[in-house]
Formats: C-alpha cells, sequence, structure tokens
C-alpha cells in the first residue's frame, strides 16, 4: 500500500516512522488566503471517492487549546513561551490523531502545520536552527501546498468578510505600525519573506491563490490525485480530478 | 552554555539541582534567609509555577493526557514564561537569582522518559547556564525514605507510572528516581556541578553552600542601596523578615496539600 514517512529531525519517542503509512497533506496560507474553503471542497472530495480522512489545525488540541487562547488574549506571553506553547500544542494533536491517522492509513489534511509556526516566530526573532530542532519531532508531509495571496488582496478579503483585520495576523504585538492597516501588509509580506527562508529547507508547492476558488481547487485535485496515484495505483483509481 | 556572567548580566544566578527529598529545597530557602539578612537583592523562583501554563500542566498531568513529548514541552513553556518574564528582567537589575531546580530537572526527567537528549537540550538553548550549580546528592535510599515516609501519595507523572515500569507507584517512583540519579551524575561534568553530600546535617550542608556562594560570587556588589521598603502596614525591622518566612512556610505547605 503507501509508503513510509519519515520524521525531520529526532520524532517522538517509541514511535517508528516506518509505522506511518496514510497520507499527510498541508494547506498554509494566511488567513483569507482561501485555506479553510479549500480543505472543506478536499474532504468533501476525498470523503466522496471513499478516503477516510482527519482534518487537524492550529490550537486545536485538548491540552493546551483553551490555555492558549486565554494567554493570547491578555498578550502577556513572551515569545520563546509562546512558541513553545504552540509547539505543545502542535505535538498534542501530533501524537493524538495525526499519528494514530496515519498509522491507520487515513488522509489527514492539516489546516496549517509547523510552517506556519515556525515563520510568526521567525518575524519575531526567534532563531530558525532552534526551531528546526523544536519542530524535529513532525513528520515530512507528502505535499504542502502553500497558498499564495498578495498582501493587498488579503486585506481586502478579511474585510469582505468580517470588516476586521484580526489583532495577530496583523503583527500587532511586534509594534511595526500603530495603525492596523499598514502593520497588516508589514506583517504578512514578512510573513511572506519567512516562508520563502523556509522554502530553502522544506518543499513547498506554491500555488498561486490570487486566482478564482474553483481555478484553486481543480489545482489542488489534479495535484493530489497524482500524488494518491504515484502512492498506491489501486486507491488512486477511483479518483477524477 | 554560557553563564549569566559571561553573558554579561549583572545580576548572577544560583541553581540547587537533584532528587525529590534530596533536602535541596532547604538549603536554597536557607540560601535566601541569610542573602536577604546581608541585604542583598535577591528573587527566588521554583519550578513548574508559572501561572500561566499552570492551569494546562496540571489538567495534562490529572487527565494523564501527558507523553514525554508534550510533558517535556509544556516545562519548557512553563520554565520560557518564568525565565522571559522574571528571571531576565531580573538578572539584568543585577539581582543574585535562586532557583529551586533548573534546566537539569527537565535535561534529566525528559532523557529518562525516551526524549532524545538533543532534542530536549535544543529546547532549552535560549537560557544561559547558572553561575553556581549545586547538586545535592543523597544516597538513593535516603531520598526515598525522606519522601516515601512523609507523603505516601505519589501523583501518576511523579511516581513515573507514564513509563510502565511496575504497576506499583511505590516501586515504579523508585526505579524512576533511580535512573533520573543516573541522568544527573551523568552531566555532573559537563555542566559542572558542584556536589554537595546531602547525607551530612542541615546545618554543615549550610555553611558549605553559603561559603561556597561567597567563595564564587562577590556579594557586596549585589547589596540593596537603599533598605527594602516595608509596606505600610508593618512596623520596620525585624517583622518584615518574619512575614516574608512565614509566607514561604505557606506555600511550602500548599504545595504539600
Amino acid at each position: 500500500m503507501s509508503q513510509s514517512h519519515r520524521f525531520y529531525g529526532h520524532g517522538i519517542p517509541h514511535v517508528n516512522a516506518q509505522d506511518l503509512g496514510g497520507t499527510l497533506i498541508v494547506v498554509e496560507g494566511a488567513d483569507g488566503s482561501g485555506r479553510s474553503t479549500q480543505i472543506a471542497e478536499l474532504v468533501n472530495w476525498l470523503e466522496t471517492s471513499g478516503h477516510a480522512t482527519v482534518q487537524v489545525g492550529l490550537k486545536r488540541s485538548t491540552l493546551v487549546s483553551e490555555e492558549l487562547e486565554r494567554a493570547q488574549e491578555g498578550n502577556v506571553l513572551s515569545r520563546t513561551t509562546l512558541a513553545l506553547f504552540y509547539a505543545t500544542d502542535f505535538a498534542d494533536q501530533l501524537e493524538n490523531i495525526i499519528l494514530p491517522a496515519l498509522k491507520s492509513g487515513f488522509i489527514v489534511l492539516a489546516d496549517r502545520y509547523i510552517y506556519t509556526l515556525m515563520a510568526r516566530d521567525m518575524v519575531r526573532g526567534m532563531n530558525e536552527a532552534w526551531l528546526k530542532n523544536l519542530y524535529g519531532i513532525a513528520p515530512e508531509p507528502d505535499a504542502v501546498f502553500y497558498l499564495s495571496v498578495e498582501p493587498e488582496e488579503l486585506v481586502q478579503r478579511n474585510l469582505s468578510k468580517t470588516a476586521t483585520l484580526d489583532y495577530w495576523e496583523s503583527g500587532m504585538d511586534l509594534g511595526l505600525s500603530r495603525d492596523m492597516f499598514d502593520s497588516f501588509l508589514k506583517y504578512q509580506t514578512a510573513m511572506g519573506e519567512a516562508f520563502r527562508q523556509l522554502e530553502k529547507s522544506y518543499h513547498f508547492d506554491i500555488i498561486d491563490a490570487n486566482r478564482l476558488v474553483g481555478s484553486v481547487t481543480r489545482d489542488l485535485r489534479k495535484k493530489i490525485s497524482a500524488l494518491l496515484a504515484g502512492k498506491s495505483g489501486r486507491v488512486a483509481s477511483g479518483i477524477r480530478a | 552554555m554560557k553563564t549569566f556572567a559571561e553573558s554579561k548580566f549583572p545580576g548572577r544566578l544560583i541553581a540547587v539541582e537533584g532528587l525529590d527529598g534530596s533536602g535541596k529545597s532547604t538549603q536554597i530557602y536557607l540560601l535566601k534567609r541569610w542573602l536577604e539578612a546581608e541585604g542583598i537583592k535577591v528573587y527566588f523562583s521554583e519550578w513548574n509555577s508559572s501561572e500561566l501554563v499552570k492551569s494546562a500542566t496540571s489538567k495534562g498531568k490529572k487527565r494523564e493526557l501527558l507523553t514525554p513529548t508534550t510533558f517535556s514541552l509544556i516545562h519548557a513553556t512553563d520554565f520560557a514564561d518564568r525565565y522571559e518574564r522574571h528571571l531576565v528582567p531580573l538578572l539584568r537589575a543585577g539581582y543574585i537569582v535562586l532557583c529551586d531546580r533548573y534546566i537539569f530537572t527537565a535535561f534529566a526527567r525528559d532523557v529518562t522518559r525516551g526524549c532524545p537528549p538533543d532534542w530536549v537540550r535544543g529546547n532549552y538553548s535560549f537560557a544561559c547556564a547558572p553561575d553556581l550549580t549545586m547538586f545535592f546528592k543523597a544516597d538513593l535510599e535516603v531520598s526515598l525514605n525522606r519522601i516515601l515516609e512523609g507523603r505516601p501519595k505519589l501523583k501518576f507523572f511523579e511516581a513515573g507510572m507514564d513509563l510502565r515500569l511496575s504497576n506499583d507507584p511505590y516501586e515504579s517512583f523508585k526505579i524512576f528516581q533511580g535512573r533520573i540519579l543516573d541522568q544527573y551524575l551523568a552531566m555532573t561534568r559537563e555542566f559542572n556541578f558542584v556536589i554537595i553530600d546531602a547525607n551530612e546535617p542541615a546545618e554543615r550542608q549550610q555553611v558549605i553552600v553559603r561559603k561556597l556562594v561567597s567563595d564564587r560570587i562577590e556579594l557586596k556588589k549585589f547589596k540593596r542601596r537603599r533598605p527594602l521598603p516595608l509596606p505600610p502596614a508593618l512596623r520596620p525591622g525585624r517583622e518584615a523578615g518574619r512575614e516574608a518566612g512565614r509566607d514561604e512556610q505557606e506555600k511550602e505547605e500548599d504545595k504539600i496539600a
């Protein structure tokens, strides 16, 4: 059936990467890049085609998601603390959801993964080598799709959706500008640069998501069909892009 | 790993490490009392005490949700919070910071639980090394007896039950502590621990501790310029010291309860 995975670094104690089958697909991108919409589309499509899927995202762990939320509201955590708190949240979901699902041969769709966490921390001045060691616990995905949208377009989409810009997605904690609009543009530009820096070590499939939802969906389906066909001809034969 | 002195901090950090029941908390408490009486700017910090992270840690422990990886990360988060919000500003301000347990506790425990040593060390690499680390080395049996006599109900993670060493918490605790001790001893040279013989009487240990601290650290540099400002309700002089001491004891009692 499907091939096994490997960890980026040290991995997880007592877990053998060879036992991890399944398929891990990551969708990365800023708020407003269409990530959630695309993931919903993909889940629908994959499940209709008979694939068992599991979804994970950031700040959804049983262990620390509430505390993380509360801490963020007060904006009292320093950067190392925040980085480690998010890593704890990721590790909890990794061990309780992602790894068991992969062992059972599921398709795991991750609404953001370690790369967003690393990029956020890098923008806040954390050392890249430190982050790589920390996130050496993560298995390497089968595919990482980075939905790339120009910051100017992101502003328009966020405003048309909620009429506000999110405090954290605007990087307001960084003091880039007192003006939220300016801060958002600066922060998203910096995040884009951090992703480009990370791309030197990790493989991203960059998708132009300035386009309409439908054409991005078609692209993703085509790529995922090819991926699944490559992993196992038999399993993928039922899927049409 | 550089010490705080080597990293040009005006303050100094002194850490005590050792097994539960080695008597290290008593020793660092007595050290603190002495330094305070000498008029030195001193701050005491203990392991696993960040308010923010506490609720997640206790939930994880109570519901037994923690794996070696998340156990390690949540303690690193707790440490980072204390480090960035308390220790670093105090050390920048020229305080002597006393830590009841420091990163070596994590190195010993997490590696015993199966985390890769390089991974754990890497995660804590944002922290400077203590300017003095005292390791309180008692015979394993002595530490075990002190704990097992005084506090018979062992918690799941405290006893290392997650390692499945034994179904009996006492047996598990003994094996677990033995392995942690091995990890500590293996780190002694790597991190320049000064070994204190914790089988000696407490008073004699304290004499050694105070001598060591005054030899290693030029204490008069860390004196307060002005005496501690007192809350208005308190009379000047000794009253305040007694009050602070009582708080410590209460905190200690809370912890045990």
